[in-house]
Formats: C-alpha cells, structure tokens, sequence
C-alpha cells in the first residue's frame, strides 16, 4: 500500500478529509495553506525591512500563536510527506514535468521557471486577496458550507480555465 | 496549546497530507494543467472526496457540539477577484500554495521558483494590504453558511452536500475511470487527446 505508485483519488480524498479532525479538535482551525507564506515572507523580509513588522496584517501573521506555526510546520511536513511517499515507491520525477514542454511550447528550463516565478507570485497574491486558497476556501470552506468559499473556488476555477486554454498549449 | 505542541502536530498532519497528495499523484502538473484543461478530472475527484469526507466529518463533531465552525468572511469582491488571480496562478505554476511543497518534496525543481514566487506574492500583497483594505477589495462580509440561508441546521446541509458529492464522484467515475487519467508515468501525461494536434512525442529523459 505505502510503495505503490498511485492510489485511488477517492482513498486520497478521504484521508485528507479526516485531517479536518486533529485541525478543528486540536487546533481550533480548519485545514489552510496560504497563510504561512506571509509568515515565513513577512520574517524574511523583516531582516532586511523590519518596518514590515509594524504593518498590522504582518504582525498577525508572524506572531508565536499556534495556529500561524502549526500551518507552517503543515506545508514543511507536506515536502517531507511527499518525499517519503515518493522514496517509498519509487516514483522519482525529472527535473521539470514533461508536459511543460508541449504547455509552454518550449523545452527551455529558463522559461519554465520563468513561468513558475510569476504564477507563484500571482498564485498567493490572489489566496491572500480572496483570504484563503485550494486548502482554505476549497477543501474546508466548501466543507462548512461557506458561501463566500464557494464563490472563491467558482472563480478560482474559472480563472484556472481561462489561462490554461488560452495561455497554455493543449497538454 | 503551546506553540511547540502545535508544530509537532503540524508536521505529522502535513506528513500525512503530503503522502496522501503524492499517492494521489494531484500534485502533478500534468493533473492540474490537465484538469483546467478539462481533459483529467483527478484533481476535482480528490478535490470533491476531501470536501465530502470534511462535510461529513464536520457534521459529527459539529452536530454533537464538539467544535465550532470556522468559515471565512464572505467578501464577495475579494473571493471573486483573488479567486480569478489565484486559479491563473494554479495554471502557470501547475501548482497550488499547498501541493507546491509536494512538488519539491518528490523532486521538482521548477517548484523551487514557484515557492520563491510565492513568497514575493504574500510579501508584495502585505506591503499593499493597509492600503487595498480601505478599497472595495478589503471589505468584508458576514460568516454566512448556506445551511444558515435554508434554515436548516449544519448537519443536516453537510450530510446533503456530502450526498450530493458521492453522486457526482459515481457519475464522473464512470465517465471518465482514474485509472485512465494516471499515464504510463503516473504524472498525468497522457497520449494526444482527440482534438490531435502536433504529435505529442515528447523525449524527456528521466534522470
């Protein structure tokens, strides 16, 4: 089970599920993600820039609560999930997806980070305008009926859409 | 709880997350371009599997009254403009805030530059958050539930949207089998699809 390459999406979906359980019951929070990139950025750029911690929204972030370090010890365990699960079944990648050459038109490695830079940059510019990401406003607010959510996750696949058939080449 | 206690915590849910993400093979950018271009649809069955299994979840522990809900504002404004701006992202960096980290922790490179970017993105939004939230984009919303829209108790709307969810899944399934979206790589590279254009021979050399 733990070496094969692939489960089912339905067995996934329902492991990752259940981690609603320690997040409400021990946390008092609901599964998220995004967060943490203002934390770990917010202490970054406060070595070079510590007005940054005077903004409000920054120092919320970088505070020592449990909730803002439990989020960014989730994404850390993620990598090393994901690297163990990886390890386990062998299922070691390249470098970059193949499917980026044909997306991208382009076997260039330059371009394609190129590419990942600003979709990063414009990926927590809007979870962090909307609030929440894939995680937040998808999983678990969907999950609590959330109407906003559901509007975020609307536009979130709309938007997802739109660049991918009009930017991106047929995979 | 201490700080200390809710890292430890962190880090063996996000393990568990991690793997589960990685198993599922949704943390592909072959998924996740696939899925927004409509041709795979495993991000949307784990998507939806998750959202059921929370709903159901939540409506135990929140029926017998042991958490409270935790939805977020609803700014309509905000969830619709960083909603379109986040999904544009997910396309570009095949990726979302979440399974980034699972691209670096099986061994994409490219995932590192989408982190970074990341990072630039929270940053940047900081510094132009006092100002963004005197605009429309910084007003907020009530916490509305749509059980609470109904007059029906949370449960009740959970388990419905978690039935709901399970029909979609069986019809999608048969559709379209998860087996057949995985490719020969499990990484979502599949065979041209039927609108065929260039041929999609592709000679990427596994390391």
């Amino acid at each position: 089970m733990l070496t094969r390459q692939a489960w089912s999406p339905y067995l996934a979906g329902v492991v990752i599920g259940i981690l609603q359980i320690p997040a409400f019951l021990l946390i008092e929070t609901a599964l998220g993600a995004s967060s943490s990139y203002v934390t770990i950025g917010g202490i970054f750029v406060s070595w070079i820039d510590p007005s940054i911690l005077k903004i409000d929204y920054v120092a919320r972030h970088v505070a020592a609560t449990g909730k803002n370090w439990w989020q960014v010890a989730l994404v850390i365990g993620i990598a090393i999930g994901a690297f163990v699960s990886m390890k386990l079944s062998g299922a070691k990648r390249a470098a970059i997806s193949p499917i980026w050459q044909r997306a991208l038109g382009s076997a260039s490695p330059a371009k394609r980070y190129a590419v990942a830079f600003v979709g990063g940059f414009v990926l927590l510019l809007g979870a962090r305008i909307a609030d929440g990401c894939t995680s937040g406003h998808g999983l678990s607010g969907m999950a609590q009926l959330a109407v906003g959510s559901t509007v975020a996750v609307a536009a979130m696949f709309a938007g997802g859409i739109a660049i991918a058939m009009l930017l991106l080449r047929r995979i | 709880m201490s700080v200390i206690l809710a890292i430890i915590v962190g880090i063996a849910m996000g393990v568990v997350f991690g793997f589960a993400l990685e198993k599922s093979r949704v943390f592909e950018p072959g998924i996740i371009v696939g899925q927004m271009q409509l041709r795979n649809f495993i991000m949307l069955k784990v998507f939806l599997t998750a959202v059921a299994t929370g709903a159901v979840v939540l409506a135990v522990l929140n029926g017998f009254g042991y958490v409270k809900l935790q939805p977020k504002a609803a700014a309509y404004a905000a969830d619709i403009v960083g909603g379109l701006l986040l999904g544009a992202g997910i396309s570009l960096a095949g990726a979302c805030p979440g399974t980034t980290l699972a691209q670096i922790g099986a061994g994409y490179r490219d995932a590192f530059f989408t982190l970074v970017g990341g990072l630039f993105g929270a940053v940047a939004f900081s510094y132009v958050q006092p100002a963004l939230a005197k605009t429309f984009l910084g007003q907020s919303g009530p916490k509305i539930i749509f059980s609470n829209m109904l007059g029906v108790p949370y449960w009740a709307g959970a388990l419905v949207l978690a039935a709901a969810i399970v029909v979609t899944l069986i019809a999608l399934e048969a559709w379209s089998p998860w087996r057949g979206e995985m490719g020969k790589d499990v990484d979502g590279d599949l065979p041209a699809s039927p609108p065929p254009e260039k041929a999609s021979m592709h000679a990427q050399p596994a390391e």
